[in-house]
Order: C-alpha cells, then sequence, then structure tokens
C-alpha cells in the first residue's frame, strides 16, 4: 500500500487537496456561522465572553474563505475534471453534478461577498450591512446542499454524522432568531405608535 | 476571558487539512494497491463521468492479445477452360507434275 501512495498523490492528488479543503472549508463555515447565531442570541452578558466569541466568529469566516480558496484552485486544477476557468466562476457551467456544483459556485461567491463585505460596513452602513449580513445563513445551507449532491465523501459516516448533529442546533437558533428580530421588530413598532407623553 | 488568537485557528484549520489529506490518501492507495479495489475506488471516487474519462486511468485488465483475423477460405474458382481450336488448314491440291 505504501508503494502506492505516490503513484495515488501523482494522479489523484488534486482530487484529494480539493476534498480535504471543502471538508475544511465546510466545518469552518459551520463552525462560523454557529456562533454567528449564538452572538445574535445573546446568551452571555460579559463583554468579554461576546468579545471573545466576536473574534473567534470573524477567524474561522476568514479561515472558511481561504479553505474555499484553496477548494476552488484544487478543483481548477484537477486534470480528471478539467472544469476550466468558467466551470468554476460561472454557475451551473460544469458538466458533472450540474445543478449541485452551481450551487457551491452561488455559495462561494455569497461567502466572499458578504463575509468581506464586514471591512466595508462604514461605507455601506452598519443597518444595511446588518441586513445583508443576516444572508450568511444561505451560505451554510447552500455549502450543505453542495456537499450532499455533489461531494465525493457524502456516503462517509463522519460527514454525516458531522453534518446532521451541526444541522439541527444551527435550524433551532436561526428559527430563534428569526423569532427575536420579529418580536424586536413589533415592540419597536408599538413603541412607535404610543402616544407621547403632553409636554407641560 | 481572554480573546483566541488567529494562529490558534489558522494552526487547527491546517491541522485538519494533513489529517483529513492523509485520510484520503492512505484509503485511495489501500484501494488502488488491489485491483477489485481499484474498481471500486475508481467507481465510488467519480461516479458519472468515469465511463467516458478513462483515457488517464491505467486499464483495468490486461489488453486483450492481439487476435490475427480469421479469413474464410474460399477455393478459387476454376478458370474457364479455354478450348482448343485447331486452327483449319486449307487443303492445297497436291501439285501434279509430269515428268515425260
Amino acid at each position: 500500500m505504501i508503494e502506492a501512495i505516490p503513484h495515488t498523490l501523482s494522479t489523484q492528488g488534486w482530487w484529494i487537496v480539493s476534498r480535504s479543503s471543502a471538508m475544511v472549508a465546510f466545518v469552518l463555515v459551520t463552525t462560523s456561522v454557529f456562533l454567528g447565531l449564538t452572538m445574535a442570541g445573546k446568551p452571555v452578558r460579559d463583554p468579554r465572553f461576546a468579545k471573545a466569541l466576536r473574534a473567534l466568529h470573524e477567524q474561522t469566516a476568514l479561515a472558511a474563505l481561504v479553505a474555499i480558496g484553496v477548494h476552488i484552485v484544487a478543483v481548477l486544477a484537477d486534470p480528471w475534471l478539467k472544469p476550466g476557468v468558467a466551470g468554476v466562476a460561472v454557475p451551473f457551467v460544469l458538466d458533472l453534478n450540474r445543478f449541485w456544483n452551481g450551487i457551491g459556485v452561488i455559495a462561494a461567491y455569497l461567502a466572499f461577498l458578504l463575509g468581506l463585505s464586514f471591512y466595508l460596513r462604514r461605507h455601506i452602513g452598519a443597518r444595511r450591512w446588518r441586513q445583508a449580513h443576516r444572508a450568511t445563513i444561505a451560505v451554510y445551507v447552500l455549502g450543505l446542499f453542495h456537499a450532499l449532491g455533489a461531494g465525493s465523501d457524502t456516503g462517509s459516516l463522519l460527514f454525516l454524522a458531522f453534518a446532521g448533529l451541526t444541522a439541527l442546533p444551527i435550524a433551532i437558533l436561526f428559527v430563534y432568531r428569526l423569532g427575536a428580530a420579529r418580536r424586536r421588530e413589533e415592540r419597536r413598532r408599538l413603541a412607535s405608535r404610543r402616544p407621547l407623553p403632553d409636554v407641560v | 476571558m481572554t480573546t483566541p488568537r488567529p494562529r490558534a485557528v489558522v494552526i487547527g484549520s491546517l491541522v485538519l487539512f494533513a489529517v483529513i489529506f492523509a485520510v484520503l490518501t492512505f484509503e485511495l492507495s489501500a484501494s488502488a494497491s488491489t485491483s477489485a479495489g481499484k474498481t471500486q475506488a475508481a467507481r465510488k471516487a467519480r461516479p458519472a463521468p468515469t465511463e467516458t474519462k478513462t483515457d488517464a486511468a491505467e486499464p483495468e485488465e490486461p489488453a486483450p492479445e492481439s487476435v490475427e483475423p480469421e479469413y474464410e477460405y474460399v477455393e478459387p474458382e476454376p478458370e474457364p477452360e479455354v478450348e482448343y481450336v485447331e486452327p483449319e488448314v486449307e487443303e492445297v491440291p497436291p501439285v501434279v507434275t509430269s515428268s515425260s
């Protein structure tokens, strides 16, 4: 088996890199989204804890972008797949698993746009940035479907266990966050309707 | 609580990448070392266009030996016999010479 390793690496090295980086990216995106949703729910009022969570959220998001970049380069370099620049840059162009890979391309664009928009929030405005940032859950959902539909390791028990165990709390946190945002909006509307006290 | 350093996330990601890379490499090498496993691994790994994109892969079975094409023996038809026709010889009357 050891003798076969150089041959495996020379013929399937890029494919192994693309699979490994995809799994790392998925773990990091999942962690970042989980931390982001947890922060939004404000579970602990301690500002030091909130600061630590925010730092970890940002670091995992940036590391995920790097892993997604490595995944794209490895797919592009795969001599078997030969996707071409259009195959990795334009959704639904790659022949292999056209739909699921197209979803993956969209997820990558969203990840870069929404992730890096954090550093442009002064220009686009904090409120607008926050509204756009809520769409980051789409990166996770599209990434999950891309992995399930086009991934070579979809049948792996470890992957399925990780995806299943993390999808449930993320879904619960997301529903909770939606509910909290709706309640907050309602409170704001009620407060604006309330008549102002007479000033004498 | 101290703020986590970016180095921890970077090292953690690299370690995870290295572990997955090593596991996948060993798994594929183990499958490739047996011919049956090789076929199974190739099918499992690259399902859809494997059948059409096998030009880069090693052949699974040895190429069949070149077989001389069999020719059916057809007996050549005999050439039509040319009938020998004896040339007609004009009869010349014998010349009689008188010797008187």
